[in-house]
């Protein structure tokens, strides 16, 4: 039998890197949200404000703006990714000419450091010099501005988003599909199920798993959107997500109490999604069991 | 003749020797001051711009081959040279050891005692002072790097005004004249009131769209996600107006007219309703435009004026590889309301933004000695000339002076000249400890404006009353 300290042992060494970087870090921001502390005030140290920190985000409109853009953010990016993922990772099952160049190229995206995405559409679409709105205004007469029209600035970081993740969702159906044993499937088309039937009352349960765990990084991902999206627009109309809300509010105005308190809420309610996700895709009730 | 001749050549040889005497002192005493510190490496950070490029491709490498100290100077985007720095010197982690200091920020850093001061330090370490470097040969703009005992915290690296620029080929072209005076009723000139201005713009857009040009009447640094639109309005058009320490009175701790303030009041509304209603006239850019884009986009001669930091006025004027407009730039004061001069005269009032920049080491440096030396380099003599050819920056009195700099005046429309002489009728930005929390308040509005989310007095009627929301959590406030 094995000694369960040994098991301990090997896993110690991650548990003191998670203890000191991840759960150091949050007892102290946990401890700075329920205070006001910003360095370029008056009085510069930590006074202890209890709940003042979550009184003011629930009035703070830029705040509750900022949720709203970040949730229709997530729905749009996330929700195209799956299907795109799905659709494409069904395509890479099966075999046709150029697959393994086709797959290839189809991964690059996913090399490329956020920052550099950001950088490389922000030349793409940066009205006046790049590409995207020269053409569109010479062949379709249409007026691309990021900086001027909110909801291009949000639909530009959702394509961009796409393009990035896509190929994620599509590597992670891919081994979900691969998984599947092929005696259901059989079985259902011998049992004359249509196209439809199958991949709904058969590959999709199969897929669940996988489908699960796909969405959930994707959320915790979008919620926590930074780098790519600010390098894009700056955080601008229409890109003011949370994640650079908070970005703000702990740098440049440095009010690091308040943007602790946010950062505490914005994980809240990753959490909450994220279980109510689950319980709506797995289909777990109260008091169930595995 | 013989012998005037044979004293003639004598005099040259002794001159010319001591000469090569001075040069060799003085690498000398680079040598034996840095000794102690030979292979040590200091750290810096700055905003990448055309005067910190120069330090980090001409001047650092002069330093290492005099003293042997490395200097590793790291440029980046200005948002992240700040967070760098701020947390570098707030953490006391001593990443850096110089930093940059924008001119608008120095109050914050002074109130948080971020800083060494530098005067104190050189007196107190003699041995390190080098001889050629003084604190009065600086212009009155390092006035703003001091406190209240004449002590600099900084030595100025950059300093310049933002100024009103025009493409010559374009104003000065007999047809181009011709029409606007047939459209309009007077001359085409630069110019000198906002209602000239801005049929100016009107012109040059109409003109550009006629002649399938991309062309533009105006720049508008006009980013609806960077505070670079907030500064424009704050440093550049509101005081032109007669709007000055963005409408915030220190006294009262309010930015509403109300309680003092004048961020809401009518001068206000009336210059950002102009700005913002000169956007048609801007390039499609002009929303995405910070600083650097309105200088590639005025570089790349897609507007025929406006408003342009006057670092960029060199290599706009004179780098045909980045540049072109090449010998086409007109140089002149930016416009101003009527009286707004004669109240910077007074020195009741400013037209404008005296903007630049200085080093300064923080606290929490782990090599203060090698850095003194280091600021000490940049701020002697011998390097000023063609530091300010390079970046139009000019922080030395006795530059203006310099043959190389009267040279490179005439190839920028006597940007050089406007510099020293009319200097004096800009201003830095006003001593505010909480610059950058106040001025993130007040963007999103002012983004809201450009964007017509909001009207211009909706806009200020609102960034005023949070402006004293946010003084008073700050402690600043009523």
């Amino acid at each position: 039998m094995r000694n369960p300290r040994t098991g301990w042992l090997l896993l110690s060494p991650t548990l003191i890197i998670l203890l000191i970087f991840g759960f150091a870090p949050f007892l102290y921001v946990l401890f700075v949200g329920f205070n006001q502390w910003n360095v370029f005030s008056a009085d510069d140290g930590l006074v202890f404000n209890g709940l003042d920190n979550f009184r003011r985000l629930v009035f703070d409109d830029d705040f509750l703006h900022s949720v709203g853009l970040t949730t229709r953010f997530a729905i749009f990016a996330i929700g195209s990714q799956v299907v795109l993922g799905f659709i494409l990772a069904q395509m890479l099952t099966r075999n046709f000419p150029g697959k393994s160049l086709f797959r290839i190229i189809h991964t690059l995206p996913l090399m490329v450091a956020p920052i550099a995405v950001g950088a490389i559409w922000r030349l793409l679409v940066i009205p006046g010099f790049g590409p995207v709105p020269f053409f569109l205004d010479r062949w379709f007469d249409l007026t691309y501005q990021i900086g001027s029209y909110p909801d291009q600035a949000l639909w530009t970081s959702v394509i961009m988003d796409v393009w990035h993740w896509t190929p994620f969702v599509t590597l992670t159906m891919l081994a979900g599909l691969s998984a599947i044993p092929r005696e259901p499937v059989e079985q259902a088309k011998v049992d004359g199920a249509s196209r439809f039937q199958v991949f709904w009352y058969v590959t999709l349960p199969f897929l669940r798993p996988v489908l699960l765990t796909t969405v959930f990084i994707r959320i915790m991902d979008a919620i926590r959107t930074v780098d790519e999206v600010w390098m894009l627009a700056g955080g601008g109309p229409g890109t003011r997500f949370t994640g650079i809300y908070i970005w703000r509010v702990v740098f440049p105005r440095t009010d690091y109490g308040y943007g602790s308190s946010i950062s505490l809420i914005t994980l809240y309610l990753t959490i909450v999604l994220c279980w109510l996700l689950f319980i709506a895709i797995s289909g777990r009730r109260k008091g169930e069991v595995e | 003749m013989k012998k005037l001749f044979t004293l003639v050549l004598l005099l040259a040889f002794v001159l010319l020797a001591n000469m090569s005497l001075v040069t060799a002192d003085m690498h000398d005493w680079w040598a034996e001051a840095a000794a102690p510190y030979a292979g040590t490496t200091i750290r810096g950070v700055s905003e990448s711009t055309p005067p910190s490029n120069y330090v980090a491709d001409v001047l650092a490498a002069q330093f290492t081959e005099l003293t042997g100290i490395n200097v590793e100077f790291e440029t980046t985007s200005w948002d992240q040279m700040y967070s760098k720095a701020i947390n570098d010197m707030e953490a006391n982690t001593g990443i850096y050891d110089f930093v940059y200091i924008e001119q608008d920020i120095i109050y914050s850093y002074l109130a948080q005692d971020y800083l060494v001061n530098l005067t104190q330090f050189a007196a107190d370490n003699m041995d390190l002072a080098y001889a050629d470097y003084d604190e009065s040969a600086f212009t009155s703009f390092a006035d703003y790097f001091k406190n209240a005992d004449g002590d600099l915290f900084g030595v100025p690296m950059e300093a310049f005004v933002k100024v009103y620029l025009y493409r010559k080929d374009l104003f000065e072209n007999a047809d181009i004249q011709a029409a606007f005076e047939a459209d309009y009723g007077y001359p085409l000139t630069p110019a000198e009131t906002f209602e000239q201005y801005r049929d100016n713009a009107e012109f040059f857009t109409a003109y550009g769209e006629s002649m399938d040009m991309d062309l533009w009447g105006t720049t508008v640094q006009g980013s609806t996600g960077h505070p670079a639109s907030t500064y424009e309005f704050l440093e550049s058009i509101g005081p032109s107006f007669g709007l000055y320490n963005w409408g915030i009175n220190l006294e009262t701790g309010s930015a509403q007219s109300a309680n003092g303030g004048a961020l809401d009041g009518e001068t206000a509304i009336e210059a950002l309703s102009y700005w913002i209603g000169l956007l048609p006239f801007a390039p499609p850019e002009a929303t995405s435009s910070t600083w650097d884009e309105v200088a590639s986009s005025f570089a790349a001669g897609r507007a025929a004026q406006g408003w342009v930091y006057g670092e960029n006025a060199a290599w706009i004027a004179t780098d045909e590889s980045r540049s072109a407009i090449t010998g086409n730039v007109g140089v002149r004061l930016p416009v101003t309301a009527p009286g707004v001069i004669e109240a910077a005269e007074m020195g009741e009032g400013y037209i404008g933004y005296y903007d630049g920049g200085a080093f300064g080491v923080p606290h929490s440096s782990r090599n203060k000695e090698a850095t003194l030396l280091w600021l000490q380099f940049i701020g002697q003599p011998s390097v000023q000339a063609e530091w300010a050819a390079a970046g139009a920056r000019i922080t030395h009195t006795a530059t203006f002076d310099d043959p190389l700099i009267a040279e490179q005046d005439a190839k920028v429309d006597g940007y050089y000249t406007l510099l020293e002489e009319q200097g004096p009728l800009f201003a830095g930005a006003p001593p505010f400890p909480f610059h950058a929390q106040v001025r993130e308040i007040i963007d999103p509005f002012v983004q809201r404006a450009i964007l017509g989310e909001l009207t211009a007095e909706e806009a200020l009627t609102q960034a005023a009353a949070a402006v004293d929301e946010e003084l008073s959590r700050l402690g600043y406030g009523m």
